[in-house]
């Protein structure tokens, strides 16, 4: 009975031990040389500029909030459009949910908009 | 190419859709202005919702409604009295659970719209996934299921351990789910199928030696653990609980794992029953190590939540034991007891509420010091809920144990029905410590509260006895006791239950 758990254990220690070694292959066979941290590779990748962005920047946090609001929306609003093109294909069902769909959108945006989150502070 | 429209049976969803339809109520009329609206009105909605469940699900009782049916495949949800019974755990928590947060900390901090339309939701992935026939679905369910939790934990915004509670259970429940998923698609690649029935007849052959098959059921059994804190997945459940709300620690305590109890069923037993040699031995093991962990952890607490976490581990360890066996009787035990449990701990823990709202000492177990003289309505409500999670004759919880020892007998694993009552003794000496401090210690002075820094569940407003608070109590109590003395009605449903998985 505990037998059939033998091949199961056999693949997670493979999986450890394969894991394990890709890992650690490169510090074994890769070319060794003194570690010199440079402030060029210390630098956040900016695509080749140098970085402009000071460490105490502060942003508003209405952009946040706002970026995230547009991301839900918009992922919301990418939906509609499959269901646009083949609306013929699918027939009534997909109109009927698709209205609901909706009207559940206007509940969230009538949430969002009475709770305040759409005025910038 | 023209597609056809699955067949929804509305009757049958009804009881979902009064709890989502009731979320979206309740979010909108929280929006409203009127102090009386948010405060009284919101509430009463959510209550109302949580009863219009209750009733359309015992209006379908028996229906064996199969929703959402797209031609050429199974149903992916269905109500039968499985789902139903969890229906019907998961409706009365969290009408508890209003009543018990009606004049609570919470809703206040985190807007009363919110704070119940993340009930109501989290309520219907419950039984979403206590009814899922599909494995996309049960993990639809379980993340709608989760995904409130989190924020719901997290709702005393001003204090420390709730948002340390809420960061926790995110980051250890995430984790679950991403085990969980890992496991389900490990499934469907031995099985071919992600429908129940799909995966049986997938799995009929393949049972004892696919690898594949193996560790999907091991990967899914460690995320439902996590969710029914089975041990060594429990870590979480402790701070967890101790630092949430402790409305929202009752709801999580009994409703969650009332629906992770019901999605295992469900899947191990319909849906993996021909790989049950395999998979039965090592959740024996697993019901061991619960029920040791909880019962030894619960030992050395001072805090009542924590008990109560710790107890609540140790319970799902007896729980999983109806599990093993996969049998309609382990089935009906393992519902029956589900039922018991969400009785006994909503007592406690309205006992709990009330006591951290009348004392300075938040849930130390000085809180309950002495209220079998000052406050007896509280004291036998909790001293029958304890009596009960031990197991002592007469309440339900000893119905209950019964039932499970018998199924773990009958399904031959007899030890396992000797771990239980182990663990029920070891139990007593943590739920005895309660009673005796109820009944036999004084009351912790008052006076001393100026050296105690007043804890945030208590409230100023809130000192006078709260007719909610006890309703709860008492009737839970009530219901305990109740069952204990006449489970013949609890039994007839938890059979009803047993039966509709269509084992031996």
């Amino acid at each position: 009975m505990l037998r059939t758990y033998l091949p199961a254990i056999v693949f997670v220690g493979l999986g450890t031990l394969v894991g394990a070694i890709f890992t650690m292959m490169n510090s074994w066979f890769g070319p060794k040389r003194k570690r010199t941290p440079t402030t060029f590779k210390q630098d956040p990748y900016e695509c080749g500029l140098p970085s402009e962005v000071q460490q105490g920047f502060r942003f508003g946090i209405s952009f946040y909030l706002i970026a995230m609001l547009f991301i839900l929306f918009d992922i919301e609003v990418v939906f509609l459009y499959p269901v646009a093109v083949q609306l013929r294909a699918f027939g009534t069902f997909a109109l009927i949910e698709t209205i609901v769909f909706i009207a559940l959108l206007v509940v969230a945006f009538v949430y969002v908009w009475r709770r305040g989150a759409l005025e910038w502070r | 190419m023209k597609h056809e429209a699955p067949n929804i049976d509305w009757a049958g969803l009804s009881p979902v859709i009064a709890l989502l339809g009731g979320a979206i109520v309740v979010l909108l009329a929280g929006l409203l202005r009127s102090r009386l609206v948010r405060e009284r009105a919101v509430p009463f909605l959510a209550i109302v919702a949580f009863g219009a469940s209750l009733g359309l699900g015992i209006w379908q009782w028996g229906e064996d409604a199969q929703v959402f049916i797209a031609k050429g495949s199974q149903a992916t949800l269905a109500f039968d009295e499985l789902t139903l019974m969890v229906t019907f755990i998961v409706a009365v928590a969290g009408i508890a659970t209003v009543l018990l947060s009606w004049r609570a900390l919470a809703p206040r901090e985190a807007a009363h719209g919110e704070f119940y339309a993340l009930l109501l939701t989290s309520a219907a992935g419950m039984v979403a996934m206590a009814g899922a026939q599909n494995l996309v679905t049960l993990f639809l369910g379980l993340e709608l299921l989760s995904v409130p939790l989190y924020v719901l934990c997290a709702t005393e915004m001003r204090r420390e351990r709730s948002l340390e509670s809420g960061l926790k259970y995110l980051i250890i429940g995430s984790t679950g789910s991403a085990v969980f998923l890992y496991g389900l698609a490990l499934i469907y690649g031995a099985t071919g199928g992600t429908d129940l029935r799909e995966i049986a007849t997938g799995a009929a052959g393949e049972a004892g030696g696919d690898v594949l098959l193996l560790t999907g059921i091991g990967l899914t059994i460690v995320g439902l653990g996590f969710k029914a804190s089975v041990a060594p997945f429990h870590q979480w459940t402790p701070d967890g609980y101790e630092g949430a709300p402790t409305p929202v620690t009752a709801f999580m305590a009994v409703a969650t794992k009332a629906a992770a109890f019901g999605a295992m069923l469900r899947l191990l037993d319909v849906g993996l029953i021909d790989a049950q040699p395999d998979w039965a031995p090592l959740l024996a093991i697993l019901a061991t190590i619960t029920i040791v962990v909880g019962n030894v952890g619960a030992l050395g607490q001072s805090s009542l939540k924590r008990l109560l976490a710790w107890s609540s581990v140790a319970q799902a360890g007896y729980l999983l034991a109806g599990v093993v066996v996969a049998s309609s009787l382990g089935v009906s035990a393992t519902v029956f007891y589900l039922a018991v449990y969400t009785m006994m701990n909503l007592a406690a823990f309205a006992v709990i509420v009330a006591r951290e709202r009348e004392t300075p000492w938040g849930d130390d177990i000085a809180s309950v010091a002495g209220i079998g003289v000052s406050r007896p309505a509280l004291a036998w409500p909790l001293t029958i809920s304890m009596l009960s999670l031990a197991g002592l004759p007469a309440t339900a919880g000893f119905i209950g144990k019964f039932y499970l020892i018998d199924a773990a007998v009958d399904g031959g694993y007899t030890w396992l029905g000797i771990v239980i009552v182990i663990g029920s003794m070891i139990s007593l000496a943590y739920y005895l410590r309660v009673v005796a401090a109820m009944w036999m210690r004084a009351e912790v002075a008052a006076v001393s509260a100026t050296a105690q820094p007043r804890l945030a569940g208590a409230d100023p407003e809130a000192e006078r006895p709260q007719w909610e608070l006890y309703l709860v109590a008492i009737a839970a109590g009530a219901a305990t006791i109740f069952f204990g003395v006449i489970p013949s009605p609890l039994f007839d449903l938890a059979t009803a239950a047993g039966r509709s998985l269509g084992l031996l």
